[in-house]
C-alpha cells in the first residue's frame, strides 16, 4: 500500500509571516468583512502594513474589523501610526474618533511628542480628547500634562476633563491647582462637584 | 433645542428611573447626585454598549447619553434603541460638549428627544429631566 497523503493544511495554519504582504493587502478591501477581519489581523505582523491599516480604520464601517485594525495599529505602533490617528481625531465620524482615542491611549511613548500640540489645539474639541488620550495614558508625565491644562486653558469642558483625568492619576501635587481652579468657575455647578470628588480621591490614595 | 413629545408613564408610577450614559466617572457621579436629590432612581453605564444592554433589560422613564464614548457612541447607541420595538419609546436626553447645529442635528437625527450642552447646570439638568418623565421636582 503506498502512501497516503493528509490534507493540505488549512489556509489558518499557515505561518503568518509566510502569507505575502500584497494579498493581505487585497483582502484588507475585500467586500466580506469575515476576510478584512482576518487580513487586519494577519497584517499586524507586518511592519511595512501600517499606513494601510490607518487608511481602513478610516474607511471601514464594520465594528468588528474595526477592533481587530486597532488591535493591530496598537501592535505596531510608532510615532509615524501615532501622527496618522491624531488627524482622525478632526473627522465628523464619531466611531472613528473614538477608534482613534482608544488607540492612542495604548501607545504612550508614540504619542507623547503630539501631546503637547494637540493639548493646546485652537479647537477645544481637539484639546478635550487630547485629555481623555492622557487621562488613561500610561505615561509618567500624564499628571503634568493635566495640571498644566487646569492651571492655563480658558475652556470649562477641557478644564472639567482635566479634573476627572486627575481624579484617576493625579497625585497631591495636583491639589493646589484644584483649588485655584474653583475660583476661576466659581458658578459652576459641575466643576464644583468635579474638584471636590477629585480632591475627595486624591486624598484616599 | 428641543423635541419633546408625552411619553406614557412607567405603569409602576412612583420613582421614576433614568439610566445615565457617560465614560465619565465624575460625570456620572455629578448626575446621579442632582438627579437622586431630585427623587429619581438612577442607573449607570459606562459606555454605549453597556447602555444599550441595560436600556433592554429593565424600563427606564429617561435616558441621559452622553455622545462621545469608547466601545459605542452615543449616536450608535440611540439609532440602536430607536431601532428596537421594545425601547424605542423610551425618551433621551443627549449630552455633548459639542454646541454646533450638526452636532444637535446629528442627535435629532439618531433620536435624541433633548440635546443639551455640557456643562449642565443642576437645575437646568432636574427641570429637563421633570419636563420629560412628568415627575414632580422634590
Amino acid at each position: 500500500m503506498g502512501l497516503v497523503k493528509g490534507p493540505p493544511p488549512a489556509a489558518e495554519a499557515v505561518p503568518l509571516a509566510a502569507r505575502d504582504i500584497d494579498a493581505l493587502l487585497i483582502d484588507l478591501v475585500a467586500p466580506d468583512s469575515g476576510v478584512r477581519r482576518h487580513a487586519a489581523r494577519d497584517l499586524g505582523a507586518h511592519p511595512d502594513a501600517a499606513m494601510a491599516l490607518c487608511d481602513r480604520l478610516q474607511a471601514e464601517t464594520s465594528s468588528s474589523v474595526r477592533a481587530v485594525l486597532l488591535t493591530s495599529l496598537i501592535r505596531r505602533q510608532s510615532p509615524a501610526v501615532a501622527a496618522r490617528l491624531t488627524t482622525f481625531l478632526r473627522s465628523d465620524d464619531t466611531p472613528l474618533r473614538n477608534a482613534a482615542i482608544e488607540a492612542l491611549q495604548e501607545m504612550p511613548d508614540a504619542v507623547a511628542p503630539y501631546l503637547q500640540a494637540l493639548l493646546v489645539d485652537p479647537d477645544s474639541d481637539i484639546r478635550i480628547f487630547a485629555v481623555n488620550i492622557v487621562a488613561t495614558l500610561r505615561h509618567r508625565r500624564a499628571p503634568e500634562w493635566l495640571t498644566v491644562v487646569i492651571r492655563s486653558d480658558a475652556h470649562v469642558n477641557v478644564c472639567a476633563a482635566a479634573v476627572d483625568g486627575l481624579s484617576e492619576v493625579g497625585g497631591p501635587d495636583a491639589l493646589a491647582d484644584l483649588h485655584a481652579l474653583r475660583h476661576r468657575f466659581a458658578d459652576n455647578d459641575f466643576m464644583e462637584f468635579a474638584i471636590d470628588t477629585a480632591i475627595r480621591r486624591i486624598g484616599q490614595d | 433645542m428641543s423635541r419633546v413629545e408625552p411619553f406614557a408613564r412607567n405603569p409602576n408610577d412612583g420613582s421614576k428611573r433614568v439610566l445615565v450614559v457617560d465614560d465619565g466617572t465624575t460625570m456620572r457621579l455629578f448626575y446621579r447626585s442632582v438627579l437622586e436629590a431630585a427623587g429619581f432612581v438612577v442607573e449607570e453605564a459606562a459606555n454605549g454598549v453597556e447602555g444599550y444592554e441595560k436600556a433592554l433589560a429593565q424600563p427606564f422613564d429617561l435616558m441621559i447619553i452622553d455622545i462621545n464614548m469608547p466601545k459605542m457612541d452615543g449616536y450608535s447607541m440611540l439609532r440602536a434603541i430607536r431601532a428596537d420595538a421594545a425601547v424605542r419609546a423610551t425618551p433621551a436626553v443627549t449630552i455633548s460638549t459639542e454646541a454646533g447645529d450638526k452636532d444637535v442635528i446629528k442627535a435629532f437625527e439618531a433620536g435624541a428627544n433633548f440635546y443639551m450642552v455640557k456643562p449642565v447646570a443642576t437645575r437646568e439638568l432636574t427641570e429637563i429631566a421633570c419636563l420629560i418623565t412628568g415627575a414632580r421636582p422634590q
